[in-house]
């Protein structure tokens, strides 16, 4: 990365009629490997590096960037961000938030370097977790493992005088797999993530995880029943919890939506000015507190410093069941009159920094799982999801489980074959009656924006119960 | 011109003197803009340019890959990249590149997309459109996005090829109500013809007969989808005809070549042709871009290959080669005998969807799914319109709705709409029967 290309922009764009400017540089090394069955399909090692301008000029904003490091382009993508800034001719001006300057270096800690493991030893441990899919008694037709590894520093520096520097390794893996018995299939999806180095593979047990998975799917195609659709209790464990929190909790609090600006792609939200639902407004229980925290160390989420430069802290999103605080970058937040709470994330220099989740989750109570599901008569515990999907309002839901157990008198049965939730936010987080002290987070990739921009999130929580929700 | 052509033939000839045995390079100079607007005004426009290699080797049928950015430091990446062949594994279904030197077909791309003036100018004229159909309280957002790019490519088994790509796009969605909204696109490879007050008028349209709706009810019904929802069943659909997704079953045509998996009236192929947005002359081995028809008259003939695919399959290359693995470009369903208005008629009981999103699968392979129609949604009653509707799920079968078409229009449009009406397609309204819906309990 050459710093004095990012420097030279941003005088450059100082030299003129602006109200902000900013120049984010990023510079990420990337490994990348699919294993197809056994079989390494491609391994794509690159270096993606670039740089954007960002300025306000007359209430507009203009962004440009490019991948070429010279100051001749420098002055180009100024120019051009300048210029679309200048042209926007808004009514009603863009303002940012106000906000102190920073000057400051972070990174994350790496236990073993990404960079010290040699590809051969990446590409044979990946290995060895697909070969330990094909040693169980489970015939698994279909593997597919894909590893990305992500060295990403970068440098951040606006004419308020903030300057900051930073490196983030980040390791994801994903595991895509069909398990056939007696004529039928069931398949899972599972993904892996983590910021800093190589220890990931041993701390995400990737082997175990999707060994259980293959078992199960075994267990639904040969075991499970349908269940009697009805009203009763519903548990979810901390899969099912953790994506609930990041779809009808995390999005719909995000304010670029609250206030239109995703109107047309990624939608809008329930939560509006005016309507039956905002802060203060209940939607759930009292044991229901869903914060988004970007500040967990090594979380699949973290930042220290978001990509406006403000510095990260837990945002408190639905707090004893009442809607408390929303995610906001230094647009949304000068609209609504407050501060920014740093949400504004990018998924690469040449894409707008726009507000996004970190890791979403329920925070825990005071009962073991055991509890929760001891004080159920008749219901289902629904472990993990596979298809789900939301209404880009974030109220009409639904999750299909993937492993899960009929309940009966408190006591776990047989496995139930893909129940289905399929219920308001309103709804399902009123319905919340207790909630479990162990959190467990599952890694995500979100997706936002256009272009769209996958990011890197955790979803998490407890075991919850839902009393008296219909289940089919 | 000639001079990228060369510098990246020179990565090829290198990497050969290193030791690979097959190399494909392919540089993209990429113009890339895009406005975003929301609430009736612009809220930012943003440029990206690309200059950018892409390149994928083989060496003892281990196949690696890497991006090289503006051709800098070619030797040093090269040099890198042989180091991990030689410790990756080999891919023994590996089938080569494509070989032969090929023709193309002349671009007809248009530079001017990328040199508009003043972009915004579009937008307003859709956003205008909007309001003078559905009153001037309409709001409006949305995107207009411009592409340019310069594709050359070369391989070490003889294909080597310069392209233009352009594409203009203008997508809106308009609300008349809170809950009330429409959205259209208007998509083109050039700005000859490109309207997008055509786009906010339709939007506008949808959003205004979708005004006070009620949520809708349960059921099995007959569904009018129009072309922008058509194009979301139609990337579905195709993503699926990839061999790869065959490969590891995310797909529902799994071992279904030759056999019947719609109406005899259903044909379906991929054409990355002219007026596309996703036009282009060659795949990324570098062979000539073509029809495949993929599901003809009800049968499906093929999946879309690359040479590897192709040779697992005892198939030839259909030209859908990406960088690693087969894509779909750009997905044309074949004209049906149906009016719209007679489709409608056509209808004792059921819903017209005008636009999808969040469309997930429980299984590919088996097929079952949901997604959530939204913007105008209305329940048709005896061949009218009734209601507007919210509030509803499609949960269905993907073989079956395939299935159940019962028409198709003899209209079409060119669509494509973020991720959800992807790839690009040439869409008409279709009529499928016995389809789930389902809602909040």
């Amino acid at each position: 990365m050459e710093k004095d290309i990012v420097d030279y922009a941003l005088e450059y764009a100082r030299g003129k009629d602006v109200e902000y400017a900013e120049v984010r540089a990023q510079s990420q090394k990337l490994e990348q490997l699919m294993l197809k069955n056994g079989i390494l399909e491609a391994f794509l090692s690159s270096v993606n590096t670039g740089f954007c301008v960002r300025i306000l000029a007359d209430g507009g904003i203009g962004f440009a960037s490019t991948n070429k490091w010279t100051k001749d382009e420098a002055k180009g993508v100024v120019d051009l961000a300048y210029r679309f800034a200048k042209a926007a001719k808004r009514k009603d001006k863009i303002r940012f938030a106000e906000e102190k300057a920073v000057e400051t270096t972070w990174e994350v800690e790496q236990k073993k370097k990404i960079e010290d493991v040699d590809s051969e030893t990446k590409i044979k441990q990946f290995l060895e977790v697909d070969k330990a899919l094909t040693s169980q008694t489970v015939n698994v037709p279909a593997r597919v493992i894909q590893a990305i590894m992500q060295l990403t520093e970068k440098y951040f520096v606006n004419t308020e005088g903030s300057r900051i520097s930073s490196f983030v390794p980040k390791i994801a893996a994903f595991g895509f797999i069909t398990v056939v018995e007696q004529g039928k299939s069931e398949q899972a999806f599972k993904q892996f993530g983590y910021s800093g180095g190589w220890e990931a593979f041993d701390e995400w047990q990737m082997t175990e995880n999707l060994i259980h998975d293959v078992n199960v799917l075994k267990e639904v195609i040969t075991k499970a029943k349908a269940v009697k659709p009805g009203t009763m209790d519903l548990v979810c464990g901390p899969e099912v919890t953790g994506i609930a929190a990041h779809e009808s909790c995390g999005h719909p609090m995000e304010a670029d939506r609250i206030l239109g600006r995703e109107m047309s792609q990624a939608g809008r939200s329930f939560i509006y000015e005016g309507s039956s639902f905002w802060i203060g407004t209940r939607i759930g229980t009292d044991v229901v507190t869903i914060v988004d925290d970007p500040a967990i160390e090594h979380s699949y989420g973290y930042y220290k410093y978001d990509d406006e430069g403000i510095k990260a802290r837990r945002r408190y999103l639905y707090k004893n069941g009442f809607i408390n605080e929303f995610l906001h970058n230094r647009e949304t937040a000068a609209k609504l009159g407050i501060r920014s709470n740093a949400s504004s994330r990018s998924a690469n220099y040449d894409r707008e920094a726009i507000v996004r989740m970190a890791n979403t989750f329920v925070l825990p109570g005071k009962m073991t799982k055991e509890e929760i599901i001891e004080d159920v008569k008749n219901g289902v515990y629904m472990v993990s999801f596979t298809e789900w999907n939301i209404d880009d309002k974030r109220f009409n839901q639904r999750y299909v489980g993937r492993e899960a157990y009929l309940i009966e008198n408190g006591e776990l049965k047989h496995p139930v074959a893909r129940p289905i939730i399929e219920t308001t936010t309103l709804k399902f987080w009123s319905a919340v009656d207790a909630v479990s002290k162990t959190v467990e987070f599952d890694a995500a990739t979100c997706g936002k924006g256009d272009p769209m921009q996958g990011m890197s999130v955790y979803t998490g929580g407890p075991a919850i119960r839902l009393r008296g929700v219909y289940v089919k | 011109m000639s001079e990228i052509l060369n510098k990246t033939e020179e990565i090829v000839k290198k990497a050969k003197t290193l030791g690979a045995d097959e190399v494909i390079a392919k540089t993209t100079f990429g113009k890339y803009r895009q406005t975003r607007f929301s609430n009736n005004q612009i809220d930012i426009t943003v440029a990206w340019n690309d200059y950018l290699t892409d390149i994928a080797l083989s060496w003892k049928k281990r196949v690696v890959a890497t991006q090289i950015r503006d051709f800098q430091n070619v030797d040093g990446q090269l040099k890198q990249l042989f180091e991990i062949a030689k410790v990756s594994k080999e891919n023994p279904m590996f089938g080569g590149f494509a070989k032969g030197k090929f023709k193309y077909a002349q671009s007809s791309a248009d530079k001017k997309v990328v040199e508009l003036g003043n972009p915004s100018e579009y937008i307003l004229e859709a956003i205008e459109a909007a309001k003078k159909e559905a009153g001037q309280d309409i709001n409006s957002g949305g995107i207009l996005f411009t592409k340019f790019e310069d594709v050359y490519l070369a391989s070490s088994e003889g294909p080597i090829g310069v392209d233009s790509r352009s594409a203009i796009e203008i997508s809106i969605r308009a609300f008349s109500q809170r809950e009330a909204s429409g959205h259209s696109v208007e998509c083109s490879s050039t700005l000859n013809g490109f309207n997008p007050s055509r786009a906010g008028l339709e939007a506008g349209e949808i959003a205004k007969l979708a005004r006070n709706p009620k949520a809708g009810d349960e059921g099995v019904c007959s569904v009018i989808l129009n072309p922008l929802f058509a194009g979301s069943m139609l990337g579905m659909w195709t993503s699926m005809v990839s061999a790869f997704n065959v490969m590891i079953q995310l797909s529902i045509f799994v071992d279904k070549l030759g056999q019947k998996v719609s109406p005899e009236f259903v044909t379906m192929k991929d054409n990355p042709a002219s007026y596309s947005v996703s036009n282009r002359v060659f795949d990324d081995e570098g062979v000539p871009t073509r029809e495949n028809v993929f599901i003809d008259r009800g049968i499906l003939k093929t999946y879309l290959h690359n040479t590897s695919t192709a040779k697992i399959f005892k198939a030839e290359t259909t030209g859908n080669a990406g960088l690693v693995v087969p894509n779909p470009w750009n997905v044309e369903m074949g004209l049906g005998n149906m009016g719209k208005d007679e489709m409608f008629r056509e209808t004792r009981n059921g819903l017209y969807l005008t636009n999808t999103w969040y469309t997930r699968f429980q299984n590919y392979k088996n097929g079952d799914f949901s997604t959530i129609p939204r913007d105008g949604l209305f329940l048709i009653e005896n061949g009218e319109i009734k209601r507007s509707l919210k509030d509803v799920r499609l949960s269905d079968n993907a073989l079956n709705m395939l299935g159940n078409i019962a028409g198709i229009s003899k209209e079409r449009k060119h669509v494509h709409w973020w991720g959800e009406a992807d790839p690009p397609s040439l869409a008409p309204y279709i009529l499928i029967e016995n389809v789930h819906i389902t809602k909040s309990k």
